[in-house]
């Protein structure tokens, strides 16, 4: 495979990604955010490295952090049906 | 928020519905605004910014939801006296409230700005519509009500060019000097009765109503004439529909087809062409040619609605509706999902009886929304010759009114058999407020369709994009093995998807690339177009095959019948998941959303299945 067909490769897989995302948010606020507190919460558990609880927090859904601990009420799901 | 922001006085519009408050806002705002919602709720959030020319000062403007009363009858009035009151989480107090009350209905409007009075904060009582006033030999003794009121009193005329002048240097000379009011009510005291006794003082009308409102509504509120009158309007709309966007959809269609022939040229061939090419601008292209159509039904939708036509219009269906199990308050709700069934869905909140609530939540789907115009509008420009039908009527045009019509005439069928299986048949009655008719502002219409517009540009660059793209991916992978015989499409995920579930739709006269674009189309029925348009750029023999419009494509490949059957299809089917999402959220209740999406799917299967197999009998297939 010659670089520009493996570059071509490359964005398509980046924009099918994004697109996947921005379906899941869209279409399934809920279910995705509880996967990203699933995700979030291992990440930061007492005792974690720094950059561990960084990507936990990162990954934590927007509104769910309260004092860098999940438990936030706000719902930081989708943004309306338009 | 920036310091800046912090500094910036706050000020709340607030009024009864159809006391020109919106028409106001735009006066004072002009395009500086931004269109939200409240926070956890779904009622619509308008803030903009007025500049002061002559102090230089900057205002936030806020347009609060229409109310009647700060004790909270419904949704929209609850989160008005929330933020009038400064207890609305995560708005800020404001700091000066403008109540805009209505100089030609007074008696109404008065009670409301009494109530807002009471609240103690510094305020400013806008008499709006003053032209209309005068017209009808209205006089209002300005000086009078402010002394009476204890709080400014300025006349505007929303709708005239400087017609808030006298708002604006007020609200400069309140914010040097805000004070809070200098009259409150007497302990016990009856707003009616205060609010009569400001009118025998500062106001003196000839009639409580307009003699051209009496003229009109003994035509348009008659129980033949005015049903006459709303059924030549509805159809008058459609007709338009599709005379006037003709030359536009033209030049989308021309440009986009030019844009792909670009792209496809200056990008190396390889997976990249294909994705934009096939995928991006032929998927968006087909869906983005619809807005010219979706703007002139909004237009006129705007229009009835400034005019102040549309609550005539529910009085008038209010039997109607009744004898169908719905009531007249139903029609707003049903009006507004021909924009989208989830602010229909949800500005059912207002129909304070819960079993009519609940029968028009259930029959809001079946009002056609705006994402089926553009698979209307493609299947009609397929299969519909454009020839003129009796002289003066555009066959297409009277095609799809047929399609609003079937939706309407199910929603009604299906209510009236939900009113025969409850216990409950009685009726309720429908008190609703007549404003004066006026003639719309190009300006407020202007703005509303820049609104629509917006919302619908957001959609192709979201949602539709985003569905776009991973239909392509899901056509294009995996590559066909090489010892591959047939077309590559049929060993891609959708093709093999699309070939299981034609099983179970070839009785419909669906083919697989159909049924492929079923999927997508649950996110938003519009993608179906552009889940069409990338399968068939995708399945042509060559270049120039891929880029030609999707229309001539599937009136060559599809038969009548099946355009028919497909028609039906997207007239019942309950093919949009938010909806879906809306019903259980409203309703509470993951049965009523089972009973929607059940109903829907077999009213649905069923039609189309019958138009199918009577449309191939009579030779179509």
């Amino acid at each position: 495979m010659d670089l520009s067909l493996a570059l071509q490769y490359a964005v398509i897989a980046i924009a099918v990604v994004i697109s996947a995302w921005v379906v899941m948010k869209k279409q399934f606020p809920g279910p995705l955010r509880k996967a990203r507190i699933a995700l979030a919460l291992p990440l930061l558990r007492e005792g974690k490295a720094d950059w561990q609880r960084a990507l936990g927090q990162w990954i934590a859904p927007a509104g769910s952090l309260v004092n860098g601990r999940i438990g936030g009420k706000d719902c930081g799901g989708c943004d309306g049906c338009g | 928020m920036s310091a800046a922001d912090a500094s910036t006085l706050r000020l709340a519009l607030v009024g009864n519905p159809n006391c020109g408050k919106t028409a106001l806002f735009n006066q004072l705002t002009g395009s500086r605004q931004k269109v939200a919602n409240y926070a956890g709720v779904t009622v619509e959030r308008k803030e903009g910014r007025l500049h002061s020319a002559a102090s230089g000062r900057q205002y936030a403007v806020l347009d609060l939801p229409g109310a009647y009363s700060l004790h909270a009858a419904s949704l929209d009035e609850a989160v008005t006296r929330d933020v009038c009151r400064g207890f609305y989480p995560g708005e800020t107090a404001p700091d000066v409230l403008v109540c805009v009350v209505d100089a030609t209905n007074l008696r109404l409007h008065l009670r409301f700005a009494l109530e807002v009075r009471e609240l103690g904060k510094p305020m400013i009582l806008a008499v709006n519509m003053m032209d209309a006033a005068q017209r009808r030999g209205i006089v209002i003794d300005l000086a009078a009500l402010e002394r009476e009121l204890g709080v400014p009193v300025v006349e505007t005329v929303a709708v005239k060019h400087n017609g808030a002048r006298a708002l604006i240097e007020q609200i400069d000379r309140t914010a040097a000097h805000p004070h809070a009011p200098t009259a409150r009510l007497a302990e016990g005291a009856d707003l009616h009765a205060e609010t009569r006794r400001l009118l025998s003082l500062a106001v003196s009308m000839p009639t409580r109503t307009a003699k051209v409102d009496d003229a009109l509504d003994r035509w348009l509120l008659h129980p033949v004439f005015g049903l006459l009158a709303l059924a030549v309007v509805m159809f008058l709309i459609f007709q338009a529909v599709y005379a006037w966007a003709t030359p536009l959809m033209d030049l989308i269609e021309a440009g986009t087809g030019a844009l792909g022939e670009w792209a496809g040229g200056v990008l190396p061939e390889g997976p990249l062409n294909s994705l934009l090419v096939e995928g991006i601008i032929a998927g968006l292209g087909g869906v983005i040619v619809f807005l010219p159509q979706i703007l002139i039904l909004f237009a006129f939708i705007l229009a009835l609605e400034e005019s102040g036509y549309l609550p005539r219009a529910a009085f008038l269906l209010d039997r109607m509706m009744a004898s169908a199990g719905l009531s007249g308050r139903s029609f707003i709700p049903l009006l507004s999902s021909f924009a989208c069934a989830i602010p229909g869905i949800m500005a059912t909140r207002s129909i304070q009886d819960p079993r009519d609530r609940l029968a028009t939540i259930l029959v809001a789907p079946l009002m056609t929304c705006s994402a089926r115009l553009p698979v209307y509008a493609l299947l009609i420009g397929a299969f519909i010759p454009q020839k003129t039908v009796w002289g003066i009527f555009n066959q297409q045009g009277l095609v799809l009114f047929g399609l609003y019509a079937a939706g309407i005439l199910s929603a009604l069928i299906v209510s009236w058999v939900m009113k025969k299986w409850r216990r409950d048949k009685s009726e309720h009655a429908l008190l609703l407020e007549l404003p004066s008719y006026r003639i719309p502002h190009p300006r407020d219409l202007l703005i509303g369709l820049w609104e629509r517009a917006m919302i619908f540009l957001k959609r192709v660059g979201g949602i539709i994009l985003a569905l776009t793209i991973l239909l392509w991916f899901l056509l294009n992978f995996p590559a066909p093995p090489p010892d591959a015989v047939g077309p590559a499409l049929d060993y891609s995920f959708a093709g093999r998807i699309g070939h299981a579930m034609a099983v179970f739709f070839s009785p419909l006269g669906f083919n697989w690339q159909i049924c492929i674009a079923l999927i997508p189309g649950l996110a938003a029925r519009e993608v179906a177009v552009s889940s069409l348009a990338t399968i068939y750029a995708l399945s042509a023999a060559d270049d120039d095959a891929a880029i030609q419009a999707l229309t001539p494509v599937i009136s060559d490949g599809w038969s009548l019948a099946t355009a028919l059957s497909l028609l039906v299809w997207f007239i019942y089917a309950p093919m949009c998941i938010s909806t879906l999402a809306t019903i259980k959220r409203e309703t509470g209740s993951w049965k009523q959303m089972g009973f929607a999406t059940f109903y829907l799917f077999a009213l649905a299967y069923l039609a189309s299945l019958v138009t199918y197999q009577v449309a191939s009998a009579l030779g179509a297939g």
